[in-house]
C-alpha cells in the first residue's frame, strides 16, 4: 500500500529517508526551511501545512531545533498522525527526550525513535544496514518498515522508547572518548575496556531515567557504538580526534565539520548522576579533558588506578 | 458468618412502587433498569472471547479451578464448605468434557462472577445519604447538634478547588471518569461528598469486598451502585470481568471513579507508577463507541485527595517500611476499621481550616489532550481535533488493543504528572518536610532505617526552623507560580510559628507516636517514620526549595522516590 510520507529536515538523514521511501514507491513530502534540489518524485516543501495529509512524519533535525519545529509540526498534525524521530540528542539539564518534546509540542502520540548503526548513505543508496525503532505502537513498526526496510534495511523494534533515544545519545559521547583515546595511543585491549565499561556507565544513569540496561547493550548502543568506531566517518569521531590533536573545544567542534551533542549531553547526564548518587567516572574524566583541566596521561592514569569492582 | 451474608447478600431495600428516573436524573439513576443487560453484555464478551478457541477455553476454566481451590482451601470458611466440591469435581472433569459442556460451564461461571460484581442504586439510599453523610460527621464531630446538624462542619474541614464550571458542564455530554490520588479508606466517601457539594454527578465505582463486611458501609456502597472487587480472588477470568464491567459503563454514559494507584499509596509519596488495567478499560470504551459510531466521549478527570492529616498512617507508612506495601495487599486491621479512630480523626480534623482539600484538575481526552468547554479535544496551542482520529487505522476506526495499552501507558504518565501539578500540600506535609530534611542534614553518612531510628534525639532550634520553614513556603509557593504544584490557603497564609503549631496540633494526639514535640525554645523530632510519611507527598520538590547549604539532603530526600 502506498503511504503518504512527510520528512521534516533536508540535512543527510531527511534525504536519505526521503529516497529511501521513494524508492520504494511512497508519495514524499520532503519540508524544510529552504528550498533544496530534491530528485523526482520526492516533492519539497516549505509549508508546514503540507505534513497534514501525510500517514507517517519523520522527522530529521538535530535536536537543538527540535523544539521549534516540533511547535510548527503542531500546527499541522493531530491523532491520525504517526511521528519518528532520528535525532540523536537530549534536551537540556533535564534529559528531555525528543519523543518527550513532540509529546509536548503536538498531539501526536503514535512516535518511534529510530536508531541504531544506520548512516544516511546506506539509506539513500539502499546499501544493506540495519537499524532499532523504539515505540510502544507495533504498528508503527509495520509502517516503518514498509516505507524504508524492504530487504536492504532489517528493522528491529523495542518498546523501550527512552532506552533507545537515552543510548543513542550517549554513544555520540562514548564516540568522542573513543577517537581520543584511539589517538592517543590507547591500545585496542584498553580501548575495549573504555567501550564497555562506558556503556555500562551510561547505561546505569539510563535506567534512573526508565530506560532498560538491554537496549544499551543492543543496536542503539553497543551496535551503534561499534559501527562509530569501526569508522563510518562520523563528526563526533573527528571531533575526539581534533582535541587529542590538541585542538581547544570550540575549534574542534568547527573542525568535526557538524553539530556534536556528545559533550553537552555529558555534561548534564553527569548532573543528574550526581542527583541521584551514581559514579560517573569516565564522563567526569573526559569532560575535565575537553575543558582542559586534565591532561589525556592523567585522565588515562586516574581511571586505571581506580578500584577494580565485579562486572 | 454476618459478615457472609452482608457480603454475598447485602441488604436492599424493599420496592414498594419502582422509580421511575426523570430526564434530569443523573445517568445513574437509570442503572437498576440496565442491570441484567449490563450482565448479559459483559458475559456475552467474555465468552465470545473465549469460545472460538478450545485451548484458550480450556486454559481459562483450568486458571479459574485452579486458583479459586487454592484460595478455599487457604480460607477455611463456610464459603470453602460451600463452594470446594463443586471447583474439585470440575477440575477433574474439564479434560473430557465436550464443546458444548466446556462452554455451559463456562456461561455459569462468568454468570455467576459478573453477578456478584454488578451494584444496585436506590435513588432512596441515595437521597438519604445525600443528607445523612455530612450530619453524621458533623455529628461525631459535635455530638450535641446531631439532631440539627446541618453540613457545616463537613464544609469547614473539605474544600473543594478545580473548574466545576467546565466539569458542570461535561457531564451531560459524555462519561467523565474520576481518577483520584489514592490515601485513605475514607477517599471514596469524601470524594462522593464532594461531588455532592460540587454539583457532579454521582459516579460508579469499585469496591473492595472487605469494606462489605461493614454492614453500614455494606449497605450504603451497595445501594449507591459500588459494584464489588474481591481481591482475594486470582482467576483470570475475574479479572477479565472487572474490567470489562468497567468499560461497558464507561460505554453507557456512566460516570465512573477508579484509583489508578490500586491501593492507597503506603509511602504518602504521590504516585507515579499507575496500575493500568481500570484505566485501559476506558480507553477501551472510548474505542467500542468510536467504532460502532456511537458520539459519546470519554473524560478523565485527574484529582487529588488532599488531608492534612491522613486516618491510616502509621499503619500504612509501616507497611511501606517492612516493603510489605505490594504483598500485603489488603490491610484489614488498620485504623479504618477502628470506629475510636474515627471519632478522634473527625473530631482532630473539625477543629482545622480547610483539613482536607479535593482539587478536581482540568480533564482531559483518554489521550491525554485539554479538553475545552464544548467538550472538544484541543492541541497544546488550542486548536480543536477530533480525538477519533487516534484510533483510526488508515482511515477507519478499529479495536486494537496492543495499540490501545500503548495509549493507556501514556495516559498514565500524563495522569502522574497532573497529579504533581495539582497536589495542594498542606501544613503538616511542608512542616514535616522541613523537619525531616533537618534530620537527614544532621545524620549524615545514614541509612533510612538508621534514621528512623532517631527517635526523640534531634533537636533543632526554634528559630532556625521557623526562618527555614517560611524560605520552603516561598519557594513553595514560588513553584505554584509556574504551574509546578499548590500550596494550601494555611500553607501560604499562616506565619512559620502558626504552621508549626498547626501542625503539631493535628498530630499530636492522634497518632498513637509523637512526631515532633515543643521543649521551650527547640522542637525535638519524635517519630522520623511519621514524618516520612508526611513529608514523602513533597519529595519531587524538594530538590526545588533547597537553599545551597540544604541540597545535599534534599537530594537525598529527592532520591526516595526515583524508583517510585
Amino acid at each position: 500500500m502506498t503511504l503518504r510520507v512527510g520528512v521534516v529536515g533536508a540535512g543527510g538523514f531527511g534525504r536519505g529517508i526521503a529516497l529511501a521511501s521513494a524508492r520504494h514507491g511512497h508519495d514524499v513530502v520532503l519540508w524544510s526551511r529552504r528550498q533544496v534540489e530534491l530528485p523526482d518524485p520526492i516533492r519539497m516543501s516549505t509549508d508546514m501545512t503540507d505534513m497534514r495529509d501525510c500517514d507517517l512524519v519523520f522527522l530529521a533535525v538535530p535536536a537543538r531545533h527540535a523544539v521549534g519545529v516540533a511547535e510548527q509540526l503542531g500546527e499541522a498534525v493531530d491523532g491520525r498522525h504517526s511521528i519518528v524521530h532520528v535525532s540523536r540528542g537530549l534536551i537540556g539539564s533535564e534529559l528531555q527526550t525528543i519523543t518527550q518534546v513532540i509529546r509536548e509540542k503536538t498531539v501526536c502520540r503514535r512516535l518511534g525513535a529510530l536508531a541504531g548503526p544506520l548512516v544516511a548513505d546506506a539509506l539513500a543508496e539502499g546499501r544493506p544496514s540495519g537499524a532499532i525503532l523504539g515505540t510502544g505502537f507495533p504498528e508503527l513498526t509495520s509502517m516503518v518498515r514498509e516505507t524504508l526496510g524492504r530487504g536492504e534495511l532489517r528493522i528491529y523494534h523495542t518498546s523501550d522508547v527512552v532506552g533507545v533515544e537515552l543510548a543513542s545519545a550517549t554513544v555520540g559521547f562514548l564516540t568522542v572518548v573513543l577517537a581520543y583515546a584511539q589517538e592517543v595511543g590507547v591500545e585496542p585491549s584498553t580501548l575495549a575496556v573504555l567501550a564497555t565499561r562506558g556503556m555500562v556507565e551510561v547505561s546505569r544513569i539510563g535506567q534512573t531515567l526508565g530506560a532498560q540496561e538491554s537496549t544499551f547493550m543492543g543496536l542503539a548502543g553497543l551496535g551503534d557504538l561499534i559501527a562509530a568506531v569501526a569508522g563510518d566517518d562520523r563528526p563526533e569521531f573527528r571531533l575526539g580526534r581534533a582535541l587529542a590533536q590538541g585542538v581547544k573545544l570550540t575549534s574542534a567542534v568547527g573542525e568535526a565539520g557538524a553539530y556534536v551533542e556528545g559533550i553537552e549531553v555529558a555534561r548534564h547526564l553527569m548532573e543528574h548522576a550526581r542527583r541521584v548518587g551514581l559514579p560517573t567516572p569516565i564522563s567526569s574524566t573526559f569532560v575535565a579533558v575537553t575543558e582542559g583541566s586534565m591532561s589525556s596521561e592523567d585522565a588515562i592514569e586516574a581511571l586505571m588506578e581506580r578500584r577494580v569492582g565485579q562486572e | 458468618m454476618l459478615k457472609r451474608f452482608l457480603s454475598e447478600r447485602p441488604l436492599r431495600l424493599p420496592h414498594i412502587r419502582p422509580y421511575v428516573p426523570r430526564p434530569s436524573d443523573p445517568s445513574i439513576f437509570w442503572f437498576n433498569s440496565e442491570r441484567d443487560d449490563i450482565v448479559a453484555e459483559v458475559v456475552k464478551r467474555i465468552c465470545a472471547a473465549h469460545e472460538p478457541d478450545r485451548g484458550r477455553l480450556e486454559i481459562a476454566l483450568n486458571d479459574a479451578a485452579f486458583h479459586e481451590i487454592r484460595r478455599l482451601e487457604k480460607q477455611r470458611d463456610e464459603e470453602a464448605r460451600d463452594r470446594l466440591g463443586y471447583w474439585r469435581s470440575m477440575i477433574r472433569r474439564i479434560g473430557k468434557m465436550d464443546d458444548t459442556e466446556q462452554r455451559r460451564v463456562l456461561d455459569t461461571i462468568v454468570t455467576n462472577m459478573t453477578r456478584d460484581v454488578a451494584g444496585n442504586f436506590d435513588p432512596r439510599v441515595y437521597r438519604f445519604a445525600r443528607r445523612a453523610i455530612p450530619r453524621l460527621i458533623g455529628g461525631v464531630m459535635e455530638p450535641r447538634r446531631l439532631a440539627t446538624a446541618a453540613a457545616e462542619p463537613l464544609e469547614r474541614i473539605l474544600k473543594v478547588q478545580g473548574d466545576l464550571e467546565h466539569l458542570r458542564a461535561l457531564q451531560n455530554e459524555g462519561s467523565l471518569v474520576f481518577v483520584p490520588t489514592h490515601s485513605s479508606n475514607l477517599d471514596s466517601i469524601v470524594l462522593s461528598q464532594a461531588l455532592e457539594i460540587s454539583g457532579l454527578p454521582p459516579v460508579v465505582y469499585g469496591a473492595g469486598k472487605n469494606l462489605f463486611t461493614n454492614p453500614i458501609i455494606s449497605f450504603f456502597m451497595h445501594n449507591l451502585g459500588a459494584y464489588r472487587v474481591d481481591r482475594r480472588i486470582r482467576v483470570g477470568l475475574y479479572k477479565d470481568i472487572l474490567k470489562l464491567y468497567s468499560q461497558v459503563m464507561i460505554e453507557r454514559g456512566y460516570h465512573s471513579l477508579f484509583f489508578p494507584g490500586g491501593t492507597r499509596s503506603r509511602s504518602g509519596m504521590i504516585e507515579r507508577r499507575l496500575k493500568l488495567g481500570l484505566l485501559g478499560s476506558a480507553v477501551e470504551a472510548f474505542t467500542t463507541n468510536q467504532v460502532r459510531r456511537v458520539d459519546r466521549p470519554v473524560w478523565f478527570v485527574p484529582t487529588t485527595i488532599n488531608y492534612a492529616l491522613v486516618l491510616e498512617a502509621e499503619t500504612l507508612i509501616k507497611d511501606w517500611l517492612m516493603e510489605e506495601g505490594q504483598a500485603r495487599y489488603i490491610i484489614e486491621d488498620d485504623e479504618f476499621s477502628r470506629i475510636d479512630r474515627w471519632f478522634t480523626f473527625f473530631r482532630k480534623m473539625v477543629g482545622m481550616r480547610s483539613a482536607c482539600t479535593i482539587r478536581f484538575g482540568e480533564p482531559i481526552d483518554p489521550f491525554g489532550n485539554r479538553v475545552g468547554t464544548g467538550g472538544q479535544s484541543l492541541t497544546p496551542t488550542g486548536r480543536a481535533i477530533d480525538p477519533g482520529g487516534y484510533v483510526e487505522h488508515r482511515g477507519v476506526p478499529v479495536v486494537d488493543p496492543v495499540r490501545d495499552a500503548a495509549y493507556t501507558r501514556e495516559l498514565g504518565e500524563v495522569l502522574g504528572k497532573r497529579y504533581e501539578q495539582d497536589t495542594v500540600l498542606m501544613s503538616t506535609q511542608v512542616v514535616a518536610h522541613v523537619l525531616f530534611r533537618d534530620l537527614v542534614q544532621s545524620s549524615p553518612g545514614m541509612d533510612l532505617f538508621a534514621r528512623l531510628r532517631l527517635r526523640g534525639e534531634i533537636g533543632l532550634d526554634l528559630q532556625s526552623l521557623y526562618r527555614e520553614l517560611g524560605e520552603a513556603r516561598d519557594r513553595l509557593v514560588a513553584l505554584e507560580a509556574k504551574g509546578r504544584v499548590r500550596t494550601s490557603e494555611v500553607v501560604k497564609e499562616d506565619s512559620p510559628a502558626e504552621l508549626l503549631e498547626r501542625a503539631l496540633t493535628f498530630w499530636n494526639g492522634y497518632h498513637d507516636s509523637t512526631a515532633a514535640t515543643l521543649e521551650g525554645d527547640r522542637v525535638v523530632l519524635g517519630d522520623p517514620a511519621l514524618l516520612l510519611y508526611y513529608q514523602n507527598r513533597l519529595v519531587p520538590f524538594a530538590e526545588d526549595i533547597a537553599n545551597p547549604e540544604q541540597l545535599r539532603a534534599a537530594c537525598e530526600i529527592a532520591n526516595l522516590g526515583v524508583h517510585r
